[in-house]
């Protein structure tokens, strides 16, 4: 009865090994060379067919300048390339090279899964120089950078034209106060304000930037007296008292079934949200009627931040390859790669590309200015305990469990732990 | 050795793993840190929610699975039209996916366009706002509670379905003819009987309610903002979601201890229970 008891009392245990199976196994997944060339593999979550066919055409071109590396690339979903690279690391079945979420950078650096590229790529600092600033910070980790932005995006204004003319509007709010002005007229038309699906950093840090708030100090080492000083407050206030007035739905605080943004915008039940440049092909296909207005975040008292999003390029440590890696990084960073992909969508970081993005989707203009001033998340291993940290704390604001002051000075000080 | 390398092994390497911060590249150095993950839970208000909502989904499920699940094998162990049809519908819900029953009740269950909602609000208007079942933590784990419960009658009701075949005719009838209605012909007859099987069912649901996992992870994420978290979903989220295996490994491990712990507390009691029953008798 006793074994019995063991056999089946212990389901947890099945998960462990689960743990430990990923945490234990080792296997060489570095590509062979085939006959005399080099084979490098990429694994990315470009989306089909769009994304992946513009970087194939990309790798044909760096295959025609190295006539002796091979790239393979593999394509996940965003999910799936977090958990892939998670057992791969336990593992040992890295690829050479891979198009990583920026917020992964510190984490897999602090794991020594990343290698420090300022200290081997030949041209780093030239490089560097080349690309937006905001973007790079995102691979700075304890010194040195674990990475090269690939491609990014930021998160502005919006709307919906109908929306706001409905309530007699033209333009979206521009400053926080005008949000605040707006809210009661839209309100009366059964229109929300403003509508957001969270209230994680990527939602709820261009309203603490933009207020003139901080998460942390300039070195992320302290949050306290930084996230709970009283420009941060006013950031989330102004969420508090939206939410409050019924200006926002309860979708921020994750109501189940609630109308999505990218469906509450098009209808124009949600007169503006925050959001990136993927949702223009997403609404050509689903609101091809739909033309969104776009417009930068509204400002504060510390003007109009965002934050920035997208993909760094990091190399693998351990890859065997580094020259032939070390060389396609260079090229996904040249002006060329970079302005094919733009034209499947991704963002370039490449500030020379900039000028040229309007010529190929017009609403890239107002990303390039946001991006002029948008903001990383923090970068720490322990982001997304941060990330969870927040989300709890500001929807307690949102919610009225407490003060919008109580709530972020508990997560300042939780943060603060999570910094150290 | 199949024991061995698939329990012993795994549960050996989970505890050391808790005594450490884990490094999950191969080789690569982790610190030792000897109990300290453990204290981390006693200070953990997260953990602590977690294992109150497993303890809740257990309390909340088991009584329910063995007393519908006795009922419904009382009934179809009667000679009534239809029985094997009722009876592969009632043990249909174990054999589906969990996956894609705890997605249907979370459509059910939703606030906002869910059906559940529609016919309270709109067909019986016996409320004028949504409710938000899975928006809240109690509502939210009676919710997942209630998946648990329809999906489990079905396994308690066949183990209570052969018990209740063997309990010799004979007996009943002597209790007939000693005048007893069919309640008392229950309780001092069939009940004793089955006690065997009742003792296994309810260890096995005391255990399998501890471990809530799937659904729960599916039909609230352990959210909004960690509420419904359960002990499960939370070692999920640290190792897999923040990468903090050493700690994501004592929580598994702790749940063992609890698991195996409460288990043979219960085994003793139904084992001491089952000894005065025969002293008795």
């Amino acid at each position: 009865m006793r074994l019995r008891l063991l056999a089946f009392g212990l389901p947890a245990a099945l998960i462990a090994a689960a743990v430990v199976a990923s945490a234990s196994a080792h296997t060489d997944g570095v590509a062979r060379t085939a006959a005399s060339k080099t084979t490098i593999t990429f694994w990315d979550s470009y989306t089909p067919p769009t994304e992946t066919g513009a970087f194939d055409r990309v790798i044909r071109q760096f295959e025609k300048l190295h006539p002796n590396i091979v790239v393979k690339p593999v394509h996940f979903s965003y999910n799936d390339l977090q958990q892939k690279l998670l057992t791969a690391t336990a593992g040992g079945s890295l690829p050479d090279v891979l198009r990583s979420d920026i917020i992964w950078v510190p984490q897999y650096a602090k794991l020594g899964v990343y290698a420090p590229l300022d200290k081997i790529l030949p041209g780093f600092k030239r490089i560097a120089k080349t690309v937006y600033p905001g973007p790079l910070a995102t691979n700075f980790w304890h010194g040195h950078y674990y990475g090269l932005p690939l491609d990014t995006n930021t998160r502005i204004q919006l709307y919906s034209r109908s929306a706001l003319e409905q309530a007699g509007f033209n333009s979206p709010p521009k400053t926080f106060a005008q949000m605040r002005t707006m809210a009661p007229k839209l309100k009366e038309k059964g229109i929300y304000v403003f509508a957001d699906g969270g209230t994680g950093g990527w939602n709820v840090l261009p309203w603490i930037w933009s207020a003139g708030g901080s998460l942390t100090n300039k070195t992320y080492t302290k949050a306290t007296g930084y996230l709970n000083s009283r420009k941060s407050i006013s950031g989330v206030q102004l969420l508090v008292d939206l939410y409050k007035e019924g200006a926002i739905p309860n979708l921020i605080l994750g109501a189940s079934g609630a109308l999505q943004t990218s469906d509450g915008a098009p209808q124009g039940k949600y007169a503006t949200i925050l959001d990136g440049p993927w949702m223009f092909p997403i609404w050509a296909g689903s609101y091809p009627n739909f033309p969104p207005g776009v417009a930068r975040v509204p400002a504060g008292a510390g003007g109009s931040v965002s934050v920035v999003g997208g993909e760094d390029i990091a190399m693998i440590k351990s890859t065997k390859h580094a020259a032939a890696t070390k060389a396609f990084i260079q090229f996904m960073l040249s002006p060329s790669a970079q302005l094919q992909m733009a034209k499947a969508g991704q963002m370039p970081v490449v500030k020379s590309v900039g000028a040229q993005l309007t010529k190929i989707h017009s609403y890239y203009g107002t990303f390039v200015k946001q991006l002029a001033t948008a903001r990383p998340r923090t970068p720490s291993p322990n982001w997304s305990k941060i990330d969870q940290v927040l989300n709890t704390q500001v929807a307690n604001a949102i919610s009225g469990k407490e003060t919008t002051a109580q709530a972020l000075t508990a997560a300042a000080h939780q943060i603060d732990g999570l910094l150290k | 050795m199949l024991f061995a390398v698939t329990i012993l092994y795994p549960i050996g390497r989970a505890l050391e793993i808790s005594f450490y911060n884990w490094n999950i590249l191969p080789g690569g150095r982790s610190s030792f840190v000897g109990l300290h993950q453990y204290g981390l839970e006693l200070h953990d208000p997260i953990f602590w929610r977690s294992f109150a909502n497993a303890a809740f989904y257990m309390a909340f499920t088991v009584p329910l699975q063995i007393v519908l699940g006795l009922a419904v094998a009382v009934l179809l162990d009667a000679k009534i039209p239809g029985r094997g049809l009722f009876r592969a519908l009632y043990y249909l819900p174990v054999v589906t996916s969990w996956v894609v029953v705890s997605l249907l009740f979370k459509y059910l269950f939703a606030t906002y366009n869910g059906f559940v909602n529609w016919v309270l609000q709109d067909g019986i208007h016996v409320t004028h706002h949504p409710i938000g079942w899975l928006d809240t933590r109690w509502p939210a784990m009676i919710t997942i509670g209630l998946l648990g419960v329809w999906k489990g009658i079905g396994w308690s009701m066949l183990i209570f379905l052969a018990a209740l075949q063997g309990v010799p005719e004979e007996l009943k009838e002597a209790a007939t003819v000693d005048g007893a209605g069919a309640w008392a012909s229950f309780r001092n007859v069939t009940l004793p009987a089955i006690r065997l099987s009742i003792a296994f069912v309810t260890v096995m649901l005391v255990i399998g309610g501890f471990n809530v996992f799937t659904s729960a992870y599916l039909m609230t994420g352990g959210g909004p903002q960690q509420q419904t978290e359960v002990i499960l979903t939370y070692m999920y989220h640290q190792a897999f979601q923040f990468v903090d295996f050493g700690y994501g490994s004592a929580l598994a491990f702790t749940l063992t201890l609890v698991v195996f712990a409460i288990s043979l507390v219960q085994m003793r009691l139904y084992r001491r229970k089952a000894v005065g029953v025969a002293r008795w008798s």
